[in-house]
Order: structure tokens, then C-alpha cells, then sequence
């Protein structure tokens, strides 16, 4: 672990934005999350690390009720954001996932032009008035995504022929034109490669200037680039949460320090 | 970890044998492959030949039935006989029927042979004159009461021959088989051979024989397949009206949103089921439930297309639905991760997707339907029908028929003239469904394309 610039880094905002409290996961009869209790802050980068099939993804999909589309998983518990339960029945998980916008794990842009891709969420959303409205969310949700030069003359073109890196960046793009407060990651970068992903992980650090940013990675090293905070899962239950610098130099549970210096995983 | 390496340096050190030599195990497995590419190509070569050898059977049978042998003479337009009263009043006019057109065509056909100096050696008046299809009378008549000042003029008329004179022409009767021919004597071949010299008997493209409408076993000459065309029209708009709503519908349901219960799985293999019922059936039901139970006509194109839309539905649906499965989840994920409903996410972005799936199940669907003969014959559209149906929505309760149908009743008659006018209706029924399937090729190409 030579990159231990995190620690030097600040936490911005002590504000809490999501707090989750006592979440089961089930799919089926199988359990996938238990006893979760955790609080993502507000503009700060929270990543999720721990040995695969422990549920990072899972948890990450609660808290834009992505999971209400698999059928057989069950969530019970508490997700507060902003002081309301996400899993109230009165919450529409289409309106929330506005708001918690998602980036998943495989770039995966619509067949449809660049402009359109990035536009899609607003168009549907009414966040615009007219065409310049809808120009201006556009080109500074792809600034933001810090794509805005490498595309700005074939914003018609098909985003289906960028290359990975730019794809994953235009799905960020997307993500953010929606004015979303939060950002998942489901491990964005492991499609990408080297340059890309360093990329990816500079477009993370500055986006957390506006929005909590939840990114689920499998390298630590990149938990300890980009984040300013660390949850460690193990076996479907957290094991640990604190600063990033603290988890990586003194992990105080075990399993944490077994999985950083590659006993588990 | 060092047994292995050792043991791999060793094979490596003494080859087992040369890679220049294929092992017997090689061997084998090459010789297999051969024959079975062998099989492969074997039965395409089989399934091309039978493919070949069937279509070059029914264009040598049908091509001929797109020309048609016409005698053209003048025919003068006798007042005295179309038009006793004098006064041009198409009231009046209709009283007279086809036989006082007969007349009037029989005394223009003799008088100009006699004008050519075409001798008819033998043949009595009636003889000669039975060469002029008995489409003739008809036709003329429909002319002149549409126009009745034509009465007193002398037109040029150009009309149908018998159907055996037809098939002097084109080889199908020899002076062998009118010797034994009750409708034809080798006397009147004769007098065709002196009228073709003299270009009053002239072979040309037959358009009556895709506008005109079926007609009796005595005329064969005349029988079109203009009804046909307009029910098979009539039945494929309906069907596509009918069956592309309700079966993108369904499939959108129980693809997108149906629960995964016992219901959608009861659902879903009886959807299989269906594809799979005999056509007939289907006409069975379709008689029962729209004719005897909704009291809906006969032979309309309907109750044809309502029985042919429950036969392709089923097609429709599971084209549709693989369709629909084809397309990415992530799609759906990226729609569903930004905020859009599940609606949105499957008009906006799953449907574009599935559209050249869905528009390929659906032509060859309709296809299908359109190459479908059992079920019609049930629910009568069989029956001799010598009327066009009118203009929609009216017309779609008027009786017609199908092609194919009008295939099968036409190789029922005992005419030969009628089988060769049942192979050109074949040809008529692949050109349509040839392009069906170029539409659904462009289609797809088109849709596809986009990205
Ligand atoms: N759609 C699903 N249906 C059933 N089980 C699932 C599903 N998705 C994940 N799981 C199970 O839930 C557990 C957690 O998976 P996941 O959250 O994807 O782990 P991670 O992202 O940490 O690798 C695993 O045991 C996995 O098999
Ligand atoms: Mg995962």
C-alpha cells in the first residue's frame, strides 16, 4: 500500500445522507445482507470493499431500490435519506432513483446518439423548458464527466461507438445530468484499463465537490485513491466502517486486516 | 510444482511421435468431419433440387395463364337490336340482356371474315361464331351501358377466345385432342390458324387474369383472380390490424411485467400450444364462434381474417417475446437507474431494440397466414364468388375469397384451362409472399442499422 495520500485528505461535510439501520437482504431463503448498519456523508466518497459474493453490490442496489426488479429479493430495515425511509411504501422508487443516480458495473449506453444519451434523463424528468435548457444540462453534465472534448463534435454520433473508458464517463455524464445528491458506483472501472480507469477515478474525486459519491470496488488500492471513507463487507454483514486512512493502517477488527493484507479475499 | 516441470521437460525432450504424422485418433476424428460436412451438404443439395424441380413445374404450368388469345374485329353497334326505343336511356338499355350482344357480335365476326375473304370450309355460322369466349356478350354489354351513345358507332372491339382456342395457342390443344373434344373441332383450329395469319386472333398479356373476378366452368378464359387479390388484401390488413396490437401487447405483458407465477407458466405453454394446433381447427372455431354463434357472414374476409388472426397470434407472440428477451438487460438497468418507469424503460428503449425481431416474427406470421387455405374453406370462402367486395369497412362483411383458395377450387375443376389458371394463381401467391419476405429482410436491415 505506497499511496497513503488519503490520509493527509479531508473529510468535507460531516453531514449524514443515508443512514441505513438494521437492513436484511433476502433473495429467496438465501441471506444476502445481515444486520447492516452504516451512514454514507454527504459529499465525501464512500467506497464499499470486501471479498466477492459478500453483498457489496446488493447493498448498493437497496439504496436506489434497483433490487425492487428481482423478483425473489426482500428487503426489510431502514434506509433514511434526508429523514425519510426509502422503503416507505408512499416513496416511488422511479423518483428516488432521480435522485440517486447509478453507474453500473459494465458501461452500458443506449443505442442512441451521445446528445440523446445524456439528455434521455432530463427529457423524462421535465428538469428543462426548451431546447437550450436541455443543450446547456448536456454539455455541462459531459464537462463534469470530463468528456466534453473528446466528444463535443460527434454529439450526434452513436455512444455505443466510444471507446469503454468513454462509454463508462458518458454513462457518468448520464448519471449526473439527472441532478442526482448521490452517486453508485458498482465497481465502475473493472471493465476499463489503466488509463481509463485513472480517469475515471480523477472524474470521482472531483464529482465529490457536488454529490456523496458510493462506489463499490475490488481493488484497495482504488478505495484508498479515491475514497475518503471505507466500508469493509464480509460475508453478507459489515464488518467495518471509518476513515480510509484508518481502515488501511490500523484496521481495528481482524478480518479487515486479514483481507487488506491479502489473507481473504 | 518440480515433478511437473520435470515431467514436461522430459515429454518435451522425446517427442511421442511426430506432429508431421495425424495419430489414428486424428485420423478418425478427420474422416468423421468429412462426412458429416458430406451429410450437410448432400441435403442442401437435395432440399435446392426438390426446391428447383417444384418451381420449375408450376411457372412451366402457370406462366402461360398471364396471356390470353383475343380476337379483335369491328363490331357495329346495331341500334335496332341494344337500343329499340331509340332514346339512348340506360333504363331502357338494361332490358336487353347478353343475348341481343351475341347477336350483335356474331353478325360482326362473320361479316368481317367475309370481308377478309376468310373462308370457313364446312363449319356452320355457329361453329365460328362459338370461338368468341361467352365472356364476350358480357363484357360488351358492361361497355356500352356505361357509355350508352356508343350505340350506333362502330367500335373496335377486342375480345376473349374460348379457352380452347387459348390453348391452341399455346399448345395445350392439338388437332389430336379436339377430335376428341366436344367444345372444339379440329375445323375451328383451322380457322384460329387463318385468323392469327390474318391478325385478328393476336396473343397478349393477360391483365384481366389479376383484375377479373372468378367466373363459370364454361369460361374459363375469363376467370381472374381479381376477388382473391382483394380478400387476401382485405384479410392481411385486418389481421395485421388485429394481431399486432394484441400480440405486442401480450408479449410486452408477460415479457416486462407478469408476475413469474403457475398462471404466466400455464399461460405461456399454452401460447407454445396453440402455435402448434392444426390450422383447421382453427376454422372449426372460427365457424362456430363468429358464424354460428355471432351471427357474422358467410365468406367474409371478416371472419376469415378473425380466423386467421387466432392462428397467427400465437406466431406473433413468441416471435415477439423472443424478441423482447433478446435485448440486453443492462438496457433496462440503464433506463431504470436514471429514473425512467418501467413503461418508459420498454417503449423508450426495449422495443426500439426488439423492433426488427418483432417486424420479422410479424411478416412471416402474416405470411403464413396469407399461404393459409384449411380454416377458409370452413367458414365458406370457398364458394363461387363473381362479385368484388366493396371498399372497406363495408366491403370487409361482403363474401370473397383467397388465394389459395382460389387455388384449390381452381385444381378442383375438370377444365385444364382451369389448372393452368390454378398454377398461375400459385405464382401470383409466392410473388406476394417473395415480397413479404424482401419487406421483412428491408425492414430489419433498416432497424437494425440504426446502430
Ligand atoms: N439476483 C440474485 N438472485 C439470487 N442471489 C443473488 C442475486 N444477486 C446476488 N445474489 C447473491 O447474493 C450474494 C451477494 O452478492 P453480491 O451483492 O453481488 O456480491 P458482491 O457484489 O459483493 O460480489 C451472493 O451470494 C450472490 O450469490
Ligand atoms: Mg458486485
Amino acid at each position: 500500500m505506497n499511496d497513503m495520500r488519503t490520509l493527509e485528505r479531508i473529510v468535507n461535510s460531516e453531514a449524514i445522507k443515508i443512514s441505513a439501520r438494521n437492513v436484511q437482504v433476502h433473495y429467496g431463503t438465501t441471506q444476502a445482507i445481515k444486520d447492516l448498519n452504516v451512514d454514507i456523508l454527504d459529499k465525501t466518497v464512500t467506497a464499499f470493499i470486501g471479498p466477492s459474493g459478500c453483498g457489496k453490490s446488493t447493498f448498493l442496489r437497496c439504496l436506489n431500490r434497483m433490487n425492487d426488479t428481482i423478483e425473489s429479493c426482500r428487503v426489510t430495515g431502514q434506509i433514511m435519506m434526508d429523514g425519510a425511509n426509502i422503503y416507505d411504501p408512499r416513496i416511488d422508487p422511479v423518483q428516488l432513483r432521480a435522485r440517486v443516480g447509478m453507474v453500473f458495473q459494465k458501461p452500458n449506453p443506449f443505442p442512441k446518439s451521445i446528445y440523446d444519451n445524456v439528455a434521455y434523463g432530463p427529457k423524462i424528468h421535465g428538469l428543462t423548458r426548451n431546447k437550450a435548457e436541455l443543450d446547456e444540462i448536456v454539455e455541462t453534465s459531459i464537462r463534469k464527466a470530463a468528456l466534453w472534448n473528446e466528444v463535443k463534435d460527434r454529439l450526434q454520433s452513436p455512444g455505443t461507438g466510444l471507446s469503454g473508458g468513454q462509454q463508462q464517463r458518458l454513462c457518468i455524464a448520464r448519471a449526473i445530468a439527472t441532478g442526482p445528491e448521490v452517486l453508485l458506483m458498482d465497481e465502475p472501472c473493472s471493465a476499463l484499463d489503466p488509463i481509463a480507469t485513472a480517469q475515471v477515478e480523477e472524474l470521482i474525486d472531483e464529482l465529490r465537490a457536488q454529490f456523496s459519491v458510493v462506489i463499490v470496488t475490488h481493488s484497495m488500492q482504488q478505495a484508498a485513491r479515491v475514497s475518503q471513507r471505507t466500508a469493509f463487507f464480509h460475508l453478507g454483514s459489515l464488518v467495518e466502517t471509518g476513515e480510509t486512512g484508518q481502515i488501511f493502517t490500523s484496521p481495528k477488527d481482524p478480518r479487515t486486516e486479514a483481507y487488506i493484507t491479502g489473507r481473504i479475499g | 510444482m518440480t515433478d511437473a516441470t520435470s515431467g514436461g521437460l522430459s515429454a518435451a525432450a522425446q517427442p511421442k511421435s511426430s506432429l508431421l504424422q495425424p495419430s489414428r485418433l486424428m485420423k478418425k476424428r478427420n474422416a468423421a468431419e468429412t462426412r458429416f460436412k458430406a451429410y450437410g451438404i448432400a441435403a442442401i443439395v437435395l432440399s435446392l433440387a426438390t426446391l428447383g424441380f417444384m418451381l420449375v413445374t408450376i411457372f412451366s404450368d402457370g406462366v402461360s395463364s398471364f396471356f390470353q388469345a383475343k380476337l379483335s374485329f369491328p363490331v357495329e353497334l346495331t341500334a335496332r337490336t341494344l337500343d329499340p326505343k331509340g332514346n339512348r336511356d340506360r333504363a331502357d338499355m338494361v332490358k336487353i340482356t347478353t343475348l341481343g350482344y351475341n347477336k350483335v357480335l356474331a353478325v360482326a365476326f362473320e361479316k368481317e371474315l367475309a370481308a377478309r375473304g376468310i373462308a370457313i370450309e364446312g363449319q356452320s355460322a355457329k361453329d365460328v361464331v362459338e370461338m368468341i369466349s361467352k365472356d364476350a356478350a358480357g363484357s360488351l354489354r358492361a361497355t356500352v351501358l356505361a357509355n350508352p351513345s356508343l350505340v350506333g358507332s362502330t367500335l373496335d372491339a377486342t375480345v376473349l377466345a374460348t379457352g380452347r382456342i387459348d390453348g391452341y395457342l399455346k399448345g395445350r390443344v392439338t388437332m389430336q385432342t379436339a377430335e376428341r373434344d366436344s367444345n372444339v373441332t379440329p375445323a375451328q383450329l383451322q380457322l384460329a390458324d387463318k385468323l392469327r395469319e390474318a391478325g385478328m386472333l393476336t396473343s397478349s398479356f393477360n391483365w384481366g387474369f389479376l383484375t377479373m373476378p372468378d367466373a363459370s366452368d364454361q369460361r374459363p378464359e375469363a376467370a381472374g383472380l381479381g376477388v382473391a387479390i382483394l380478400g387476401s388484401a382485405y384479410m392481411m390488413l385486418l389481421v395485421l390490424v388485429t394481431c399486432v396490437p394484441v400480440g405486442v401487447a401480450a408479449s410486452i405483458y408477460l415479457e416486462e411485467f407478469a408476475p413469474k407465477n403457475f398462471w404466466t407458466d400455464a399461460i405461456e405453454v399454452n401460447i407454445s400450444n396453440l402455435a402448434a394446433v392444426p390450422s383447421i381447427v382453427f376454422g372449426i372455431l372460427g365457424l362456430a364462434i363468429f358464424i354460428n354463434f355471432a351471427g357474422m357472414p358467410n365468406s367474409s374476409t371478416l371472419v376469415g381474417a378473425l380466423v386467421l388472426s387466432l392462428m397467427t397470434l400465437p406466431t406473433i407472440i413468441i416471435a415477439t417475446r423472443s424478441a423482447i428477451k433478446a435485448v440486453p438487460p443492462s438496457i433496462r438497468d440503464a433506463a431504470l437507474g436514471i429514473g425512467a418507469s418501467k413503461m418508459q424503460s420498454v417503449f423508450h428503449h426495449v422495443l426500439p431494440l426488439a423492433m426488427p425481431g418483432i417486424l420479422t416474427g410479424t411478416i412471416l406470421g402474416l405470411a403464413s397466414a396469407l399461404g393459409e387455405t384449411a380454416p377458409l374453406l370452413l367458414i365458406g370462402m370457398v364458394a363461387f364468388v363473381d362479385n368484388y367486395p366493396a371498399a372497406p369497412m363495408e366491403g370487409f362483411l361482403d363474401p370473397a375469397t383467397a388465394l389459395p383458395v382460389q387455388v384449390y377450387g381452381w385444381a378442383q375443376r375438370a377444365d385444364p384451362a382451369f389448372i393452368e389458371r390454378s398454377s398461375g394463381a400459385i405464382i401470383v401467391l409466392l410473388v406476394f409472399l417473395v415480397a413479404m419476405n424482401v419487406l421483412a429482410i428491408l425492414l430489419r436491415r433498416r432497424f437494425e442499422r440504426r446502430w
